[in-house]
């Protein structure tokens, strides 16, 4: 069967500096995968590479095996949503509002939410149990409620992938509880899911796949036990041997 | 090779067991309600405001001459359709474009500090008109004047250096904005003055810049009266659109890029009919600050930050606020008048300073 998302031979350059060198990854569909690597490897840069935010500078993205890079950026967010790591909003949005953002890509210029739109918005809303706090104002809400509002927002794109850059991010450990069973509700739902993660206590027992970036290397992917091996991370996140309890002992 | 992608991920398509039934939102029936209710007052205060002046025009005699045909006295007449009836309509005018260009300027910067004036949009136009003025009054393209078209130019060539100078990494820093506006306005404005010195026919251009600078309508002619109006049209059905761009680019610029907006072509959009807006106000009545700023603040408050509800009510508001505003600065003194502009600083003024106050903290340096 062939992989939902291709990358092949996958660059990045800013200026003179190389941020991802000829990258590649396959993306099975329905699996959750980690994106790991340390400060400055490029793993945003990867995903909104994969969003299609950013054009890579070499090499190409293929949704089941068609050019992503080439698909009008309408179609382009049908399939593939970013959930970033912050999200400002300036006037007092309310979480409905924010979540029915999601449907932009399905509407036209003067078309307004269809029933479509709603049922998505509503599913979306379900999904990430955010029924209670609709009519919240997002500006208000707490730091793991606002990252449920994104990734309903990215859900309400009904998207193939879903991205989630740093999903647990300055979340307290009950938060991040949270959001891994959200995600593992996802993954049950269908949605492929790619996540780059900082806190690598996480990933094992919660995702399928992991991707190791490094700066400048081609990226190595595996299971968790292939992965999260004292010596690859050691070596990866250049820490000596023993100096962090990750690194004693395979996760 | 596959030809065609699945659209979406089936199971996110479904709809779950018991989905609530889509409804109309009770706000889409409110808002016509408010509307209805914003139009009735927008023509109960312009019949207000004809009626007011030195000779007093009874609002009752206006409404038996339109509706039971009990005709005005010559004299009436004159007053009404002459003088007052223009101005009232040139400062609902003024006041809706001042409006409408202040949500949308406010929705670009991602803030609610910003209207026409702040941002310097008033003064490029009212330079760009001034030059129109001075030196090519009698200028015109397909029956729009040389000082209406130099005053869009001059619009949207200050707003494209402003909002040039005031971003940076895809955000705009709220002080640089504000002191780039300032700064550019104050340029601006002031440059106007070397043009009436140095005019064909100084005093008569002093006076009547001097008159645009502290913002006050005129009485214009019916035939300019139609083609702003006609103008205000297009730009509201060109803005209409604009509005859910607006609510999108809320999220900022990597969210509406990912979700298929072309972020850079809807922003000279907005700032292409801000501009005229802009011009259009400036063209009937000079420079007036802060109307812009108030009107769509107020209704934010009442409605939410939804751009697409917030366009009628705001246009209706800030040609109502205008129509009363104005009214106020040509009776309150009477028989002196003061220009609209300089009530608008008084009211306008300690307004901005107490919005600077409540988001102080948001906005230090």
């Amino acid at each position: 069967m062939i992989p939902l998302v291709q990358i092949r031979d996958l660059s990045f350059h800013f200026g003179e500096r190389a941020i991802l060198n000829h990258i590649e990854l396959d993306i099975d569909q329905g699996t959750t995968g980690a994106l790991i690597g340390p400060n400055g490897a490029g793993k945003t840069t990867l995903l909104r590479i994969l969003a299609g935010t950013l054009t890579p500078s070499a090499g190409e993205v293929l949704l089941e095996g068609r050019s992503f890079t080439n698909m009008p950026r309408r179609e382009r967010a049908k399939h593939i949503a970013l959930v970033p790591q912050s999200l400002d909003v300036p006037f007092e949005f309310t979480v409905q509002q924010i979540v029915e953002q999601g449907r932009t890509p399905y509407l036209g210029m003067l078309r307004g939410l269809m029933r479509e739109d709603r049922i998505a918005v509503d599913r979306a809303v379900d999904l990430t149990d955010l029924a209670s706090l609709r009519h919240r104002i997002f500006n208000e809400l707490s730091g793991g409620e606002r990252q449920r509002v994104k990734i309903a927002l990215g859900l309400a794109q009904q998207p193939r992938l879903l991205l989630l850059d740093e999903p647990t991010q300055s979340l307290d450990i009950g938060r991040q509880v949270e959001l891994i069973d959200l995600l593992a509700s996802l993954h049950h739902e269908g949605v492929t899911v790619l996540a780059s993660i900082h806190d690598l206590h996480l990933v094992p027992g919660n995702f399928a796949a992991v991707h190791l970036l490094e700066p400048g290397q081609p990226l190595v992917s595996g299971s968790p036990e292939i992965i999260l091996t004292p010596s690859q991370l050691s070596r990866a996140f250049h820490c000596t041997p023993g100096r962090h309890p990750l690194l004693q002992e395979a996760l | 090779m596959p030809t065609t992608v699945q659209p979406v991920t089936p199971m996110l398509a479904a709809a779950p067991a018991g989905a609530r039934a889509p409804r109309i939102p009770a706000s889409q029936i409110a808002d016509l309600g408010i509307n209805a209710v914003l139009l009735l007052v927008l023509l109960a205060s312009i019949l207000f405001s004809v009626s007011l002046g030195a000779i007093r025009i009874p609002p009752h005699d206006i409404l038996a001459a339109i509706f039971a045909r009990h005709p005005l006295t010559e004299t009436q007449q004159a007053i009404l359709f002459s003088i007052r009836l223009p101005r009232v309509l040139a400062s609902a005018i003024v006041g809706a474009a001042l409006a409408l260009s202040g949500l949308m300027f406010q929705g670009l910067f991602r803030n609610p500090m910003a209207d026409s004036y702040i941002v310097g949009a008033s003064g490029g136009a009212a330079l760009g008109a001034c030059i129109g003025i001075v030196f090519l009054s009698r200028l015109a393209f397909f029956g729009f004047s040389a000082p209406a078209m130099l005053a869009f130019l001059g619009a949207f060539l200050t707003m494209a250096v402003v909002y040039w100078l005031a971003r940076s990494r895809g955000r705009t820093n709220v002080v640089t904005l504000l002191l780039a506006g300032f700064v550019t306005s104050a340029i601006l404005t002031n440059s106007t003055y070397l043009f009436e010195l140095y005019g064909p026919d100084s005093t008569n251009s002093v006076r009547i810049v001097d008159a645009w600078l502290h913002g006050a309508i005129g009485i214009p002619q019916w035939r300019q009266l139609g083609a702003t109006t006609l103008l205000l049209a297009l730009a509201i059905v060109a803005a209409i659109p604009l509005m859910r761009r607006l609510n999108t680019l809320a999220l900022g610029d990597e969210y509406a890029h990912q979700l298929g907006i072309r972020v850079e072509t809807t922003r000279i959009a907005i700032i292409l009919v801000g501009s005229l807006l802009t011009a259009l106000a400036v063209s009937l009545g000079g420079l007036i600050s802060f109307a812009g700023l108030i009107v769509p603040h107020m209704a934010r408050l009442i409605l939410g930050p939804n751009h697409t509800r917030l366009l009628p009510v705001a246009t209706l508001g800030g040609a109502i606020f205008l129509v009363l505003t104005d009214t106020a600065a040509r009776t309150l003194f009477a028989p002196s008048e003061l220009p609209v502009g300089v009530l608008m600083v008084f009211l306008g003024g300690p307004f901005f300073l107490y919005l600077l106050r409540k988001s102080k903290r948001e906005y230090t340096l």
